[in-house]
């Protein structure tokens, strides 16, 4: 079986092989042919919106293959529903790297989530590599330069959270998205109602709402959380970045942006200012160009420097 | 921080022995496996221990659980003094939500998961109960019945929920296995509708189904 082209697979062709999560929405299931591919299956099936679904899977379909291969590589994409009695009941997608798993004291593999990054590492948890001193910047650069292509592909994220975004630093830093069927083609309605993570949220959004600028503010958020090591800290707050992440330049882009990020709703940095600031280049302003004086008009050289007369329309006023 | 606080109240008179006390204890090592690896949850709850038979303790005081390396075991003996557990229970949460907010914590309603095998041996728990759940911090209480417990008192216990072993479908054992696995989804799950600043709704979500038991209805009395 392949996913690849993006064909509506039916129910009744799956073969599971077991449970392996269980979220409010759905649970996720192994499967016993293609142990690279899961399936999502949704708890109420009534309610999912197939065709913003199949818009999903449309976006991961039409891509070239270099940018398809980029994501693949980088999120757990619908990449084709499945159906059964015509609707859709869930999709399949690719499971997530090793790299972004870890093993617990009694030998359990769970995900490397975002909350892992945010915090200072317990006993439970030890067996999670952390970043070296500068790694949190890649993985931040990372997420950064990741949201900023699906931005660019016309996609909105909505929830952006420490549950949805697995992480690495074996061998390199690298960053992986879940739950992307929460995501919407950009002035879509999404796959399911979608809810913010606790925490996550855009204060100044509209209730409901997910937009560009939404996922801007959550961006910031994470990219704040993920530099400072710190689960709860927010724009508008005093950002205290892990010592030995960023360099003078890029710590003064990153505070600018950080700082216009608590701004209005509607005026948070794009991902692109993110990346700029992340990677510390200068920036260069553009003065906006001048046009070039213009030169005298030498009435001589044109056709039209002639002594007309001019040409009575009206008849002259009779006495 | 939002803190929602539980308190695990488990019958550990004689009858509990054995296969019971150790399903319990077998339990607990793996809800502090979930809690303690998902720092989310571990941040925004708390969890306390208390055995009660002849006579109630604190085993384990209001802890997060991901700080713990060892829990103190359930030991099975003497008899099911109900009034015991819900006089600790109340002074226990009364010292633990001040301590809390002193630390700087918002705190939600407690949590109470009480379990009992059998039937109340003391005269006076009712007036304990009354005393427990008419005080300022009265937790939500989420009573669970096996064995030779008796269902109108499981139902009179809880104010929250009430659940009773199904006594041929499922062993003691097992049923308790079942219990605290409960107990996990009701901390894991609760702990992610609450955000670190109080902002939203939270929801106690405790299952409304528990496998091997029957929901039972409370007594409005």
């Amino acid at each position: 079986m392949t996913a690849d082209d993006g064909t509506d697979v039916p129910l009744s062709s799956l073969s599971f092989g077991g449970k392996i999560g269980d979220g409010g929405q759905g649970e996720v299931h192994a499967l016993r042919d293609v142990p690279g591919l899961l399936y999502k299956s949704y708890r109420a099936p009534h309610e999912v919106d197939g065709q913003a679904l199949a818009a999903l899977v449309a976006v991961h379909r039409t891509l070239p293959p270099e940018e398809r291969a980029y994501l693949d590589a980088r999120a757990a994409w619908p990449l084709c529903r499945v159906v059964d009695g015509g609707r859709a009941v869930g999709f399949l997608m690719y499971r997530a790297p090793a790299a972004m798993t870890w093993q617990t004291p009694n030998g359990a593999t769970k995900l490397t989530e975002l909350q892992f990054l945010l915090r200072e590492p317990k006993a439970s948890w030890q067996s999670i590599a952390q970043p070296a001193p500068g790694q949190r910047r890649e993985l931040a650069l990372a997420l950064v330069e990741l949201l900023e292509r699906l931005h660019r592909w016309g996609l909105v994220l909505g929830d952006v959270s420490q549950a949805n975004i697995l992480w690495t630093v074996r061998p390199a830093p690298a960053v992986h998205l879940l739950d992307c069927d929460g995501f919407r083609v950009a002035g879509r309605s999404p796959v399911l109602a979608q809810a913010d993570t606790p925490d996550w949220g855009d204060p100044l959004a509209p209730v409901g709402s997910a937009t560009v600028d939404s996922d801007r503010y959550k961006a910031a958020l994470a990219t704040g959380r993920i530099l400072a090591q710190d689960a709860y800290t927010a724009p508008g707050r005093q950002l205290d970045v892990v010592p030995g992440e960023l360099d003078d330049r890029q710590e003064a882009a990153v505070r600018a942006r950080y700082t216009q990020a608590a701004g209005a709703y509607g005026t948070r940095p794009t991902l692109a200012e993110w990346r700029t600031a992340l990677v510390g280049r200068d920036v260069i302003r553009l003065t906006a160009a001048e046009p070039a004086p213009r030169p005298p008009v030498n009435r001589a050289v044109l056709d039209s420097a002639r002594d007309r007369g001019t040409i009575p329309l009206r008849p002259p006023p009779q006495d | 921080m939002q803190i929602l606080p539980f308190y695990l109240v488990c019958d550990e008179s004689g009858s509990m022995g054995g296969a019971p006390i150790e399903a319990i204890n077998k339990a607990l090592p793996e809800l502090h496996q979930e809690i303690s690896t998902n720092p989310t949850v571990a941040d925004k709850t708390r969890f306390a221990l208390i055995g009660f038979s002849d006579d109630a303790q604190v085993l384990q005081p209001l802890a997060d659980l991901s700080e713990l390396n060892t829990l103190p075991a359930l030991a099975a003996g003497g008899v099911t003094s109900y009034g015991q557990a819900f006089r600790v229970l109340k002074a226990c949460i009364e010292t633990d939500v001040g301590d809390l907010k002193a630390e700087g914590h918002e705190v939600y309603r407690p949590v109470a998961f009480f379990l009992s095998d059998g039937v109340p041996t003391d005269g006076q728990w009712e007036e304990a109960l009354r005393e427990l759940t008419e005080s300022r911090y009265c937790p939500k209480i989420i009573a669970f019945g096996i064995g030779e417990a008796d269902t109108a008192t499981i139902s009179q216990v809880a104010n929250f929920r009430a659940f009773m072993q199904q006594d041929s479908a499922i062993s003691p054992a097992a049923a308790l296995r079942e219990f605290a696995a409960s107990l996990t989804r009701s901390i894991v799950r609760s702990a992610s509708s609450i955000s670190a600043d109080g902002s939203g709704d939270f929801t106690l979500a405790v299952d409304d189904k528990v496998p091997g038991f029957e929901t039972v209805t409370l007594d409005k009395l």
